[in-house]
C-alpha cells in the first residue's frame, strides 16, 4: 500500500477538523477520544490529540490526512507529524486577523524543520470582515509579490471545495517533484 | 482594498509593517483610547507607497495650518497664502518652502510635531479599531512634503511604550528562539541592548536562555524581540515545548513513525490521486 501523508494545520477555528471530515471516507478520528486500526501506531495515553482522516482511491493507494493539535503550544507531536508528512496545508480564517500572527508562528515552526511543499487555504473568505488574499499573504510574512506559495479559497464544509484544495496541493507537490501537472 | 480590525487583535506595529511591506497608498483611520472607559479619539494617517506622509486628529485638512498659526509662521497674509497653496496643487509645506516662508529645519520640526510625535502617542493606546482605505486622495493641505519610514516610527513608538499589557499576546513565547531575517548587520539604528538580543538571532536559544545570558528580565527580552520583529530584523521560531524522552505522553509502537520520511511519492500515485480529486472537485 502506497500512502501519502498530508498535514492540515492552522490556528484554532480555521476549519481543520471540518476540512478533514469533508474529504475523508472514514469517520474522522480524534485521537484524544479513541484509537482505531489506522491510529493504532500512535497509542494515545493522555491529552495529545489530532484529527485523522483517510481517502482510498485505488486498491493499494491511500491519502492520509492529519490535523495538527489545536492547542497553541508546539509539542513533540508536531515534530512527528511534520517529519512524516509529504506536504501540508496551512488553513487560515480570512476574517480572523487576530490569528494571523499565530499562523505565522506555525509557518516558522514548520519551515525550520521541513521544506516539504505547502499551500495556504483561506476559509471564511465570504465573511464581511475577511481580509483579501494579498494582505493576508503580507501578514503571514510573504513580503514580495509572487513569492508566496499557492493560495486558494476553500469552504471546509463543501466536499468539492476541499477536494479542489487538496488537488491544488497535489499539483504543487507534482511540480516540486518535477512532474507535469 | 479595505482592511480593518481591532487594535487588540492586530497591533499598530503589525499594521505599519503590513502597509510598508505592501507599499500601500491610502488613509489609515484609528479610533482609540487608553481604556474601555475612555471616549475614543480619532487619528488619521496618510500613506503613499508604504511611507507615512501626514497625520492629523481631524479630517477638515486644517491640522497643518493650525500648527503654522500656532507658531506664527504664516505672517499677515496667511489666508491668501493658503488659497494660493491650494491652487498650486503642491503639499502645503513644500509650497511655503518654495515661497521662502519656511526653511528646511522648520519643515522638519513641523513634520516631527505633526507625524512622529502623534504616531508615537497612538502606540500608547490599547483599545480601539483601525481601518485602512485605499480609495482616498492625498491631503496636500496636511502635507509638509516630507515622509517617514514606518519601521523607524515603530521602533521609536515601541521604545517609548511603558504599558505593554495590550501586546502581551503578541510577544514571542519564552520558549521560542529568534532567527535573523537579514544578511549581515542591521542597517537600522538599534540601541546596544537591542543589538545584544539581535546577536542571539540564530534560531537555537530560547528567550529564557537569552534573558539569563544577558541578565535581563524575561519580559524585557520579549519586548525587545518584539520590537526587532516588528521592524523586520528577526522572526520568532517556536521550539518544541516538550520531548517524549523527557515526559512520554504517547507510546510510539511503530518506530517508522518517528523517523523522517524521505521517500518521494510515485508519479503514478500522484497522477491517480489528481484524477480522483479532479472528479470530486466538480460540483
Amino acid at each position: 500500500m502506497e500512502v501519502m501523508r498530508l498535514v492540515v494545520t492552522g490556528p484554532v477555528g480555521a476549519g481543520k477538523s471540518t476540512f478533514i471530515r469533508s474529504v475523508s471516507e472514514i469517520e474522522v478520528v480524534d485521537t484524544d477520544r479513541q484509537a482505531t486500526d489506522e491510529t493504532a501506531n500512535l497509542k494515545a495515553k493522555t491529552t495529545v490529540a489530532f484529527d485523522f482522516g483517510r481517502l482510498q482511491f485505488g486498491p493499494d493507494m491511500a491519502l492520509h490526512l492529519y490535523g495538527t493539535p489545536g492547542q497553541a503550544r508546539f509539542d513533540f507531536m508536531w515534530n512527528i507529524l511534520i517529519q512524516k508528512a509529504h506536504a501540508y496545508m496551512l488553513l487560515v480564517a480570512a476574517h480572523r486577523s487576530d490569528e494571523f500572527y499565530y499562523a505565522r508562528r506555525i509557518l516558522n515552526f514548520i519551515k525550520q524543520r521541513s521544506q516539504i511543499p505547502m499551500i495556504i487555504g483561506l476559509t471564511y473568505t465570504d465573511s464581511p470582515d475577511a481580509w483579501d488574499e494579498e494582505t493576508i499573504s503580507l501578514a503571514l510574512g510573504y513580503t514580495h509579490a509572487g513569492q508566496h506559495p499557492p493560495i486558494i479559497a476553500v469552504d471546509a464544509r463543501q466536499r468539492a471545495s476541499v477536494a479542489q484544495a487538496v488537488l491544488t496541493l497535489v499539483q504543487h507537490l507534482m511540480q516540486s517533484q518535477g512532474c507535469l501537472v | 482594498m479595505s482592511v480593518s480590525g481591532r487594535l487588540s487583535e492586530f497591533s499598530l506595529g503589525e499594521i505599519f509593517q503590513l502597509l510598508e511591506r505592501g507599499q500601500k497608498t491610502g488613509l489609515l483611520t484609528i479610533r482609540a483610547a487608553h481604556s474601555p472607559a475612555e471616549p475614543l479619539q480619532n487619528f488619521y494617517l496618510w500613506f503613499k507607497q508604504g511611507q507615512i506622509l501626514a497625520a492629523a486628529n481631524r479630517l477638515d485638512y486644517k491640522g497643518l495650518a493650525t500648527l503654522l498659526y500656532q507658531r506664527e509662521w504664516l505672517g499677515e497674509h496667511s489666508k491668501m497664502l493658503l488659497v494660493e497653496a491650494f491652487k498650486s496643487n503642491r503639499p502645503l509645506g513644500l509650497y511655503l518652502k518654495y515661497q521662502k516662508l519656511l526653511n528646511a529645519e522648520q519643515l522638519k520640526l513641523l513634520f516631527y510635531t505633526q507625524v512622529i510625535r502623534q504616531v508615537c502617542t497612538i502606540f500608547q493606546f490599547s483599545e480601539g479599531w483601525f481601518n485602512f482605505e485605499t480609495k482616498t486622495e492625498l491631503p496636500l493641505a496636511e502635507m509638509t512634503g516630507l515622509s517617514a519610514v514606518p519601521l523607524n516610527v515603530t521602533l521609536e513608538g515601541l521604545r517609548a511604550l511603558r504599558d505593554w499589557r495590550s501586546l502581551s499576546k503578541k510577544l514571542p513565547a519564552p520558549n521560542s528562539a529568534i532567527t535573523s531575517l537579514i544578511v549581515g548587520n542591521p542597517q537600522l539604528k538599534i540601541n546596544p541592548v537591542e543589538w545584544q538580543v539581535w546577536e542571539f538571532a540564530n534560531g537555537t536559544e530560547p528567550l529564557t536562555v537569552i534573558a539569563e545570558q544577558l541578565q535581563l528580565p524575561l519580559g524585557k527580552i520579549q519586548q525587545i524581540a518584539f520590537r526587532l520583529m516588528m521592524v523586520g530584523l528577526i522572526e520568532e521560531v517556536p521550539l518544541v515545548v516538550s520531548k517524549p524522552s523527557k515526559a512520554p505522553e504517547i507510546e510510539i509502537q511503530n518506530p517508522e513513525l518517528i523517523t523522517p520520511n524521505h521517500k518521494p511519492i510515485s508519479q503514478s500515485f500522484l497522477h491517480n490521486l489528481a484524477v480522483f480529486l479532479g472528479s470530486r472537485s466538480i460540483h
